[in-house]
């Protein structure tokens, strides 16, 4: 009876122990498994390299759950393996205006209000770290005194995409915040070889 | 003998493992949470500092949690008495919201879709919401028409109300955040 008992234990400890490593290993894998995937979703929409609106949040026409419907939505897919991206933005109005840059499984690696605007514009280059590396080494030490007027950002991976969001306060102004965030240009470069 | 008790242990076990994998996301479990009343926030799923739970959550419903310095996003599914919201009572969503520039009050089912309802309204923004003198603000949440701030619920079985905080000073990494900074939910009549 015991010996019985006790392999029973056994059996079941083992099944606990699968259990918990095919829950581990599943959690972890799943942003690299997932078909269904945000990006995947904006891909089905949208092109690589131009800002594309996305149609707005009403019941039964959500790309994805939890959009919230107060706000106008484009995105631009980018691929940096042939060069950076340039993301300009002009943002005359007093509209709550968020960018965020977000990697190909969907993390946010940065992102910004347009609060963070420079005289109402807003200068970004996405790029890889030897991108960077080789700005850096084209533009030498001569113009080490001029404020950068763009930010510059190393992504994590050489794909991803830029999420631009705009806010309709009222209802009146679906209009405005959709021709707000379409009005963000997203343009590939591509790197001079030298 | 010994070796069909072996397979059926691992199958055991593989079908346990993705069982609870399947639970835990449904309910958006993760190590990373943030409470204050019946709302609960993940702060950290708009960095790269991202829970490896709330991640994988993120990959297979594909939603978009806001970046950090987007806002701050917060469910209820709860009343701030614990219960569960019914959509056959009325609830009153009241009281003040930390500092933030605007915010938005969303209703939406368990899975983070929009409900469809006869007013078409889906959520209020902090601009038009109407406000006593003091600043506060009343919504009711409700199944048929009430006067002042109405949210219908429409015709769902469950619902979950979704607060979002833009350009928020609110911190919750240096912060602690106690229930009555965010709004409270409080039911009113039952159908």
């Amino acid at each position: 009876m015991t010996v019985r008992f006790y392999s029973f234990l056994l059996y079941l400890a083992g099944v606990l122990f699968v259990a918990g490593l095919v829950h581990i290993v599943a959690i972890l894998v799943m942003p690299q498994v997932a078909t269904r995937d945000a990006y995947a979703r904006l891909a089905a929409l949208a092109k690589p390299g131009e800002t594309t609106l996305l149609p707005r949040a009403l019941p039964g026409h959500q790309v994805t759950p939890y959009e919230d419907p107060a706000f106008a939505q484009a995105v631009c897919l980018y691929d940096l393996t042939d060069g950076p991206l340039h993301v300009h933005a002009d943002l005359p109005d007093n509209r709550l205006v968020t960018i965020s840059f977000r990697t190909r499984t969907g993390q946010v690696f940065y992102s910004m209000t347009d609060r963070a605007s420079l005289h109402g514009t807003i200068d970004v280059r996405i790029m890889t770290q030897p991108q960077l590396d080789a700005i850096e080494a084209a533009e030498g030490d001569e113009d080490n005194d001029q404020p950068l007027k763009e930010l510059r950002l190393v992504a994590p991976d050489a794909k991803g995409f830029v999420l631009v969001d705009a806010m309709s306060t009222y209802p009146s102004e679906r209009a405005g915040a959709e021709a707000e965030v379409k009005s963000v240009a997203c343009a590939p470069e591509t790197l001079a070889q030298d | 003998m010994t070796l069909i008790k072996f397979l059926l242990t691992a199958l055991a076990g593989i079908a346990l493992g993705f069982m609870i994998t399947t639970r835990v996301l449904d309910r958006r479990l993760s190590f990373d949470t943030a409470q204050a009343g019946p709302w609960r926030g993940q702060p950290k799923s708009g960095t790269m500092d991202i829970d490896p739970y709330a991640n994988a959550r993120i990959a297979r419903t594909a939603e978009l949690p806001l970046g950090s310095a987007e806002g701050l996003s917060f469910i209820a599914r709860n009343d701030s008495a614990g219960a569960p919201l019914r959509p056959d009572c009325d609830y009153i969503v009241s009281g003040g919201v930390p500092p933030t520039r605007y915010w938005t009050l969303t209703l939406i089912s368990p899975k983070g879709f929009l409900i469809d309802n006869k007013a078409k309204r889906f959520g209020f923004t902090s601009a038009e919401v109407v406000r006593a003198a003091d600043g506060t603000f009343t919504i009711v949440v409700a199944r048929t028409a009430r006067s002042g701030n109405w949210l219908p619920v429409g015709d769902a079985r469950a619902y979950a109300l979704m607060l979002r905080l833009y350009d928020t000073l609110l911190d919750f990494g240096t912060t602690k955040v106690g229930a009555d900074a965010l709004p409270k939910i409080t039911r009113g009549g039952c159908a």
